[in-house]
């Protein structure tokens, strides 16, 4: 009996232990392998000469659900060449950011992060902690690729530069002239219906308006089911008229600073200036009179894509028609470059500065092999890597013809109702996937599509001379920038939507600005953003 | 005295005696109940000491332990914060509401024992259960399709009525009877299964005797079945009670638009917004901890009210 009960009370004590002490074990013998690089050639292709692996943390956009980026045609190819393997640990992009703060927040650290979205606090933060290696002398040493790149835009090292000096991140880069790409979704209008109602392009914000209400009363599609104006997200429209009313001056990166007109050295929170109150009112006219699709605030993309196939769009801002619409709806949309406003301002400020994301690339302390994972990176940045990465092999997956690189057939014009993008991305994993840098002689999609391109011609002369990325904090700004910043950026957003749709009226404008006042958002925020815009002036 | 003493002694050794002779005769029960206390301690009491990193600022790399002591650093800044008053509002008022509706099944479920089992018992049931399947994802995927303001059957319906359609699902006004009617709707059958199961239980001896008596069918229900199944609606009320700030927030959070947040941003979208989708861990785990606190007051008042009033209580 005594026996059996001792028996007992050991397996309970056995099993706590077990549970309590499995993770401990396992951590030491991380730390006992730790350091034990291989060596690494410092030019020239393979990288490393006996194979090693490397665990990358990646988010996997949804053009890309279908395909397996541990067996397909780029990162195959790239393992032969750099004899790197990397072992992708790819995350749902609606999962993404849980997922990467489990990962960090736990300790199992991936040994890179590759495109996951890091914000420059995050970047900071766990560079701070040690989690993140700080990269200036590894790409001085071993990235002669960005280095270069960075040489000749002196911007692109202020974007990634922490206050602390330090670089944690290898960003990701569009080709300045690629302005195309940079503008993301942008204006359309439907020329049938224009030129039914005999009108022109708009050019200002009143004829803007007057082809809204026109088309509205024509109804091309019938039953009273023409939507004037349609997006997936009011931000965009927003975004669009900023320009028109002479706010968001140097591009979205920061949200609601912008440089003060009246004095270049200061930056501007432009939420509470009457441009801004402007804006909205004449956003607001536009909805209350039902000029925009009244469930912009809720709608879902699927719904969206619906309407667009259903031809119902008088206006949007979208990406391109028909690539997305296909041809019979897709052609019959022109593009709209800036409107002027009523006070003359004609802008186009929706448009992102050409460092497209600051933490492409992050290697974690878990890195055995720092040196060889930087080389993986900066290949990317080269000529050749940017056209491995947006084009594939040669005779795999594109062509030279007339000696412009283009897809080959099966991409291009693929079999049964596989579209392009499907077909594409059974070999490549660039969609939703900016990586390197972008070229417009090494990339072929959407963005370069003749409908966009002109598009963007269009556009060029309204872009103004200098977009900001975003600046980096010191942790005591983003102290603030967590507190205060998410408390009155969350307030500006939710009354930006009301003051729009009308549940809050614009009479309530005096204490809508009271109240981001007593946030502390016009001394303590700004005070911030000034302070990472000398910063970001100086470096 | 001393006679006294050792009797005590003699007494407190009997009683030890007793108890471990009651172990071991019953030591099967005991293996029994390890599997369940084994589980508890892992998962419910061990996960307890990471509470501390409300008070702490955690970094990862630190761990737990090592991470540095702020005290009330981030309840402070939770109390100060522009959302507070309305997080804690929002979070009580939806949370009253449901349990407004807290007699619904019961009222449900008198109704159906009524009912002479046949077909049409049979098939209310089932249709009142059938919804307590639907996932809730689906269910608001349902919500967002019959309540658009263009394109839903419902606003169909009143337009043509000749009113004008409402937008149901970006009215702060709305939010609340949505929730909580859409829920009504997918738990009211399943929730009277455990009152159905207590009716089962009542002695029909009673109902005979009353019958004899003369009593109206009204007056059994309310004399005899009622109050049957009172200690079952008092210890499933502490049991609500006890997860009063625990609503389903995963449905909240699908609900949730720019426009509506005023009435529909509760304390666990915030935490869930700041924890996991801005990392800030310590952050949302003092928030956590001021959630869970409220929640152990209320179920210990309710169940001393509970205890005081009726005799059935928790503990």
């Amino acid at each position: 009996m005594k026996r059996r009960k001792s028996l007992l009370l050991l397996m309970v004590v056995f099993l706590i232990l077990a549970a309590c002490g499995g993770n401990e074990g396992a951590s030491k013998d991380k730390s006992e392998s730790e350091s034990t690089g291989v060596n690494v050639n410092t030019t020239g292709m393979p990288i490393v000469d006996e194979q090693i692996d490397m665990t990358i943390f990646a988010n996997k956009p949804a053009q890309n659900e279908d395909n397996d980026w541990n067996d397909i045609l780029i990162w195959n190819h790239y393992r032969d060449l750099t004899n790197i393997n990397a072992d992708w640990n790819l995350h749902h992009p609606d999962a993404l950011e849980e997922k990467r703060n489990l990962a960090l927040g736990s300790g199992e650290l991936p040994d890179a992060f590759y495109l996951s979205q890091l914000t420059n606090a995050d970047l900071l933060k766990y560079g701070g902690q040690g989690t993140f290696l700080p990269l200036n002398d590894l790409i001085d040493e071993y990235a002669p690729n960005l280095t270069e790149l960075m040489e000749n835009d002196p911007s692109i090292r202020k974007a990634i530069t922490f206050p602390d000096g330090n670089i944690y991140s290898m960003p990701s880069l569009i080709e300045e002239d690629f302005l195309s790409l940079r503008l993301s979704a942008r204006p359309w209008i439907n020329e049938d219906w224009l030129e039914e109602l005999d009108m022109d392009i708009p050019e200002t914000t009143g004829e803007f308006y007057e082809y809204l209400k026109a088309v509205k009363e024509l109804d091309p599609a019938g039953d009273g089911k023409t939507i004037p104006y349609g997006g997936t997200d009011i931000i965009e429209l927003v975004q669009w008229l900023s320009g028109s009313f002479g706010v968001m001056n140097h591009g979205p990166s920061n949200t609601n600073i912008d440089l003060d007109p009246a004095d270049p050295s200061k930056v501007r929170f432009y939420a509470t200036t009457d441009e801004y109150k402007q804006l909205l009112e004449f956003i607001h006219m536009l909805y209350d009179e039902s000029l925009i699709e009244q469930n912009i605030f809720s709608i879902e993309w699927g719904q969206f894509l619906a309407n667009a196939a259903d031809n119902l769009y008088a206006s949007m801002i979208f990406y391109d028609p028909i690539e997305l619409f296909g041809e019979e709806v897709g052609s019959q949309y022109n593009s709209v470059a800036a409107l002027e406003g009523p006070e003359g301002f004609k802008d186009y400020n929706k448009l992102s500065s050409s460092i497209w994301e600051t933490s492409s690339f992050v290697i974690t302390s878990e890195n055995e092999n720092p040196e060889a994972a930087v080389r993986w990176m900066d290949y990317f940045y080269s000529d050749e890597g940017a056209k491995l990465y947006y084009m594939g092999v040669e005779g795999e997956s594109y062509e030279e013809k007339d000696g412009e690189s283009v897809y080959m057939d099966h991409i291009l014009n693929p079999e049964g109702d596989m579209t392009f993008e499907q077909a594409l991305a059974k070999q490549l994993t660039w969609l939703g996937s900016i990586s390197g840098i972008i070229k417009a002689d090494f990339f072929q999609g959407g963005e370069t599509a003749p409908q966009s391109m002109e598009a963007a011609e269009k556009i060029e002369a309204f872009v103004p001379e200098e977009i900001w990325p975003r600046f980096t904090f010191t942790e005591d700004e983003n102290k603030v920038l967590e507190s205060t910043g998410a408390d009155v950026d969350k307030y500006v957003e939710e009354m930006r939507d009301k003051f729009i749709s009308g549940d809050v009226d614009l009479s309530e404008w005096d204490n809508y600005v009271e109240t981001i006042e007593q946030m502390g958002g016009l001394d303590e925020l700004l005070g911030v953003y000034q302070g990472a815009f000398e910063r970001y002036q100086e470096n | 005295m001393e006679l006294q003493q050792e009797k005590k002694s003699l007494n407190k050794k009997s009683r030890t005696y007793a108890i471990k002779k009651s172990l071991l005769r019953n030591w099967q029960l005991y293996v029994f109940l390890l599997p369940a206390l084994t589980y508890f301690f892992i998962f419910h009491y061990i996960p307890m000491y990471g509470v501390q990193i409300a008070f702490k600022d955690y970094f990862a790399n630190l761990g737990i332990s090592g991470s540095p002591w702020v005290g009330f650093e981030h309840f402070d800044r939770f109390f100060n914060s522009y959302y507070f008053w309305r997080l804690l509002k929002n979070t009580i008022i939806l949370n009253a509401y449901g349990l407004l509706l807290f007699p619904l099944p019961i009222i449900f479920a008198l109704s159906l024992n009524e009912l002479r089992a046949g077909a049409f018992k049979k098939w209310s049931q089932t249709l009142t259960y059938a919804p307590h399947f639907i996932s809730v994802v689906v269910v608001v995927g349902m919500l967002v399709a019959f309540l658009d303001p263009v394109t839903g059957l419902v606003n169909h319906a009143i337009r043509g009525l000749g009113f004008e359609s409402i937008s149901f699902l970006t009215s702060p006004d709305w939010f609340r009877h949505i929730y909580v009617w859409s829920g009504q709707w997918q738990t009211l059958g399943w929730s009277t299964i455990i009152y159905l199961a207590a009716l089962a239980g009542v002695n029909p001896e009673l109902h005979e005797a009353a019958k004899v008596d003369g009593a109206t069918r009204l007056q059994r229900v309310l004399r005899i079945n009622l109050p049957s199944i009172m200690p079952t609606i008092i210890i499933l009320f502490i049991l609500n009670m006890g997860n009063f700030m625990q609503i389903g927030f995963e449905k909240v959070l699908l609900m949730q638009n720019t426009l509506n947040s005023e009435t529909s941003d509760i304390i666990q979208t915030f935490v869930y917004e700041t924890g996991l989708l801005e990392g800030r861990y310590s952050f949302a785990a003092a928030i956590g901890l001021f959630e869970s606190a409220i929640n152990i007051v209320l179920l210990i008042t309710v169940n001393q009210i509970a205890r005081k009033v009726s005799e059935n209580s928790l503990w």
